[in-house]
């Protein structure tokens, strides 16, 4: 008899409802990749095998959760589903006020429409996609503040989401009176989901209080962000993980949010915030968009789904599981020569396209043609996080992202070891014959957030 | 034939045939029931706004008949078969089926909700300074254009602003309005037509079918795009085949199509006619102006796949769409509208006639005759109303209506109402008794209100949070 923990950790969850997958051939997916235009997006999902394009939205729910679908009260105003939202909400992030709003991007929507003018310059750790193209709609400019250590796949460090302090503090010592506030995105997704220790946002937020400037976090990911907190972070290794949560938010004064990430909700988000006047115009905002403020463009059943994933989310049970099966992936990939973001992130395994492609000039998109190749091989759908997603400048230029990355995001609680198995052996196959990939070339692109729509076609 | 020692249904007291659901109750919701004091308290501190108060404290909510329906059991099954692929999800197929078979339109992209579809279809197209022609306005429709630098410009007849009017299709647009519109600022300097079938704002009046195709005519004479509000517009087919020559015989479906066929594409809140809780869309015939749709919903809804609805919620549209123009169920749906307005037309209460679609349009200003509109009559009658029997309703006047953005003056719309909106398949004909029953009792005290004034003002469709005192 022994209370030595086991090395296995398993699911602390058994299944509850299943969703049958369709096989498909090699001959019917190169059919499918050209029709769709090279664009994994344009892909119809019948004809995916493994869906790895994004942990956003594509988690399993609890049992309790489809509980709270079914229990869901849809009055238009002041509906009971909305109160138990605000409350699971004020409990982890106890900001002054919360707008629900029908996914993430129309809290950044609201924000930046705002606060965002053309002139003023927003710093972040790393803005994602959507917050990027919702600062620049407004006419301001996106600047990434990521530490050195970020930039760089191949080097292990326990915080490479955190912003680089002294940069920020040289942004504001120059011009200051141009940023409307500071932003932080736990985890740092475009980075590879790396997280930001507490350390880093007290040092972010010593700033912010010096040059007298908001601190918002971009919190999609804020319970993985605290466990990475938890196992690496001197002095947290005890605290628990909400615990956590509340001081990264104590430290914020607003928060926007996508519920459809680490609150394992198929939809939903939030903006959260504690200045009132700010708050009050934000409200009006988002009636015009989202819809009334006690529902926000969902339907009550997704107010309360999200409230009960906010409890769910938070456990210390379902986080070790969470982070040890991303990282079990990761550790199959690397010992496979594959290379990879290292340490591995808290949603996704990225995959440095750019190492692996080395014969591929970025502006030829080694990420997307290594995600091609990913999907005709085995059917596995993932995402280039790289010169596709970022390398379009607002004046219609280009210029080759800082990394060429392609994301493997791990939906929750929805795919089993044996799908990640057949995944690695996969990705294997595929990196046996990394040097015969073709680049690839745009045909046809929208103006902004390209990647979701742009045509490609093979080169060479 | 009634027999004198049977007891009498409502359906004979009205000198007619009662009517019934063509379906069955599956799955129910309690209500809580409050007592006048706390209701008193709730309604103060909610400012008088009826929009402000908590669901939990409301009997009977009738404050909008938007995303309040109860779906069926196989919408309920559609949500279990969500697919919920960020890209490419079945069920974003299951939809485009739908709205191509039952409306019509080449292109699809979801929204969130109804508003979503709006704010797109402005964004695209609607040149700053162009003028918006429309058949009344709607509050977050007009809020739209007028941010996308539009000009909203009311062509609507003139029946529609009279409430006691029993004109058939009070919803149909001036034609000569429009021409001299046309006339007066060149066609190129309008942005589109904006349909609305039916006129919610006008009691939820229909638009004629001779009043569509000649519309399409006016607007291929000038080279003028025609675009449906397309929310009620099930509702509005079978008005066209209870009312108008030609199509008796016709199916609503049949009806849907057609009128769909005279417009370039339509956006919707499926929050109503399509039977569910959350949903809207943007459809167009033109290849390009879809391409900016598509590239647009992106950076405000979700991926053109999904437009910021679960998969499941797109499954239960396209099976709520399938459903809507069902004979028995439109039938019922107004049979159901038009039973409370028997009830209130018995008693004698002022509202606006003939009864709309989706609600019973109270008439304020017959009701309250000492209140002056700046006294916000409507306003007045639903805090009673709920203050009474917790039944909730809507303003429709001067407060909804807003100030014009020039001037900054307040707007003062002829129809001063108040919306007792009516959530699809979720009442029963007890409860619209009791509504009745509510309405005819705060009819019976009307001399004593006072009317309300507004303490605070929100910049943006003030009606939604704004809060009043008592006079």
């Amino acid at each position: 008899m022994t209370d030595e923990p086991y090395r296995t950790i398993i699911e602390p969850f058994r299944i509850h409802s299943v969703e049958p997958m369709r096989m498909t051939t090699r001959a019917e997916r190169v059919a499918a990749l050209a029709a769709a235009g090279y664009n994994l997006f344009e892909l119809h999902s019948q004809d995916v095998l493994i869906d790895l394009l994004t942990d956003s939205g594509t988690g399993a729910m609890s049992a309790e959760q489809w509980a709270g679908i079914q229990r869901g009260n849809e009055a238009y105003a002041g509906a009971p589903s909305f109160y138990r939202f605000l409350d699971a909400v004020t409990t982890l992030f106890p900001f002054r006020h919360v707008l629900p709003t029908h996914q993430g991007r129309a809290a950044e929507k609201i924000l930046f429409t705002a606060i965002g003018r053309p002139g003023l310059v927003v710093p972040n750790n790393t803005h994602f996609d959507t917050t990027r193209a919702n600062i620049e709609f407004s006419g301001a400019q996106a600047v990434d503040l990521p530490v050195p250590e970020g930039l760089v796949p191949s080097v292990r460090h326990p915080f490479k989401g955190n912003l680089d302090v002294a940069a920020l503090d040289r942004l504001l010592a120059g011009r200051a009176d141009t940023v409307p506030l500071v932003m932080v995105t736990v985890t740092n997704n475009s980075g590879g989901g790396q997280p930001v220790s507490m350390a880093n946002l007290r040092a972010v937020r010593e700033v912010c209080d010096r040059y007298g400037k908001p601190l918002f976090l971009d919190a999609c990911r804020f319970a993985e962000n605290a466990w990475f907190i938890r196992e690496r972070e001197p002095g947290y290794a005890d605290v628990a993980v909400a615990d956590i949560v509340r001081e990264m938010a104590g430290l914020a004064d607003g928060m926007t949010m996508s519920a459809k990430k680490d609150p394992l909700a198929n939809m939903g988000g939030w903006l959260a915030l504690n200045d009132d006047d700010l708050a009050e115009q934000c409200r009006s905002l988002e009636i015009l968009t989202e819809g009334f403020p006690t529902y926000g463009g969902l339907a009550g059943r997704d107010l309360e789904a999200i409230a009960q994933g906010l409890t769910e989310c938070v456990s210390e049970d379902y986080l070790r599981y969470r982070i040890r099966s991303v990282a079990y992936l990761g550790e199959a990939l690397e010992a496979a020569g594959v290379p990879v973001v290292v340490p591995f992130g808290g949603h996704a395994v990225f995959i440095d396209a750019r190492a692996m492609l080395g014969h591929i000039n970025p502006l030829r998109y080694p990420g997307q043609s290594l995600a091609c190749a990913l999907y005709e091989e085995g059917g596995v759908r993932s995402c280039e996080i790289g010169t596709v997603m970022f390398g379009l400048n607002p004046d219609g230029t280009e210029t080759p992202a800082a990394m060429d990355l392609v994301r493997l995001a791990i939906p929750r609680r929805t795919y089993t070891q044996s799908h990640m198995d057949y995944l690695i052996e996969v990705v294997a196959r595929v990196a046996k014959r990394a040097d015969s990939l073709p680049g690839m070339r745009i045909v046809s692109q929208p103006r902004q957030l390209r990647h979701f729509t742009a045509r490609f076609e093979p080169v060479g | 034939m009634t027999s004198p020692e049977l007891p009498v249904t409502t359906g004979r007291q009205l000198g007619r045939r009662s009517w019934a659901e063509p379906w069955k109750i599956k799955m129910v919701e309690p209500l809580r029931m409050t007592t006048r004091a706390e209701r008193e308290e709730a309604m103060a501190e909610a400012g008088y706004n009826t929009f402000l108060l908590r669901a939990d404290d409301v009997y009977i909510d009738l404050l909008t008949d938007s995303g309040t329906n109860a779906m069926s059991d196989r919408q309920w099954s559609g949500l279990l078969l969500g697919d919920e692929a960020y890209a490419g999800s079945r069920n974003f197929y299951e939809l485009e089926d739908a709205v191509r078979r039952y409306y019509g339109y080449q292109h699809v992209v979801p929204t969130h909700q109804g508003r979503g579809a709006e704010h797109l279809i402005s964004q695209i197209a609607i040149r700053p300074g162009q003028f918006v022609p429309g058949n009344m306005y709607f509050t977050t429709t007009r809020t739209h254009q007028e941010l996308a630098g539009g000009i909203f410009e009311d062509v609507i007849i003139d029946e529609a602003h009279d409430p006691q009017s029993e004109y058939p299709f009070k919803g149909d647009v001036d034609l000569g309005k429009l021409e001299r519109l046309v006339a007066r600022e060149g066609a190129q300097n309008i942005a589109y037509v904006s349909l609305a079938g039916t006129v919610n704002m006008a009691g939820g009046q229909p638009v004629s079918m001779a009043c569509v195709r000649a519309l399409r005519g006016l607007c291929d004479r000038h080279g003028i795009r025609l675009f449906l509000d397309a929310t009620r517009m099930v509702e509005n087919s079978f008005f066209i085949k209870e009312r108008e020559a030609g199509y008796a015989a016709r199916s609503v479906a049949e009806i849907l199509k057609e009128f769909c066929s005279y417009t370039d594409g339509a956006w919707m809140s499926a929050k109503k006619d399509s039977l569910v809780n959350i949903g809207g869309w943007l459809a167009l015939n033109d290849r390009a102006l879809f391409e900016d749709a598509r590239n647009l919903v992106v950076v405000y809804e979700g991926l053109h796949t999904y437009g910021g609805l679960a998969g499941r919620d797109m499954a239960a549209m396209a099976i709520g769409i399938a459903e809507s123009v069902q004979e028995e169920h439109i039938s019922s749906r107004i049979g159901q509208v038009r039973y409370l307005g028997e009830l209130l037309d018995v008693a004698g209460v002022p509202f606006v006639k003939p009864v709309g679609g989706h609600a019973i349009f109270l008439d304020a200003r017959r009701f309250y005759p000492q209140l002056s509109q700046d006294d916000l009559p409507a306003q007045t009658l639903a805090a009673e109303l709920y203050l009474d029997s917790g039944v909730r309703g809507m303003e429709r006047g001067i407060v909804s209506a807003g100030r014009d953005p020039k001037t900054g003056e307040n707007h003062h719309p002829r129809l001063e109402l108040t919306r007792l909106a009516i959530p699809r398949r979720v009442y029963t004909q007890a409860h619209m008794d009791i509504v009745a029953e509510a309405v005819q009792d705060v009819y019976a005290s009307r001399a004593e209100a006072k009317g309300l004034t507004m303490a605070y003002e929100p910049r943006f469709l003030r009606f939604f949070q704004a809060r009043f005192e008592r006079l």
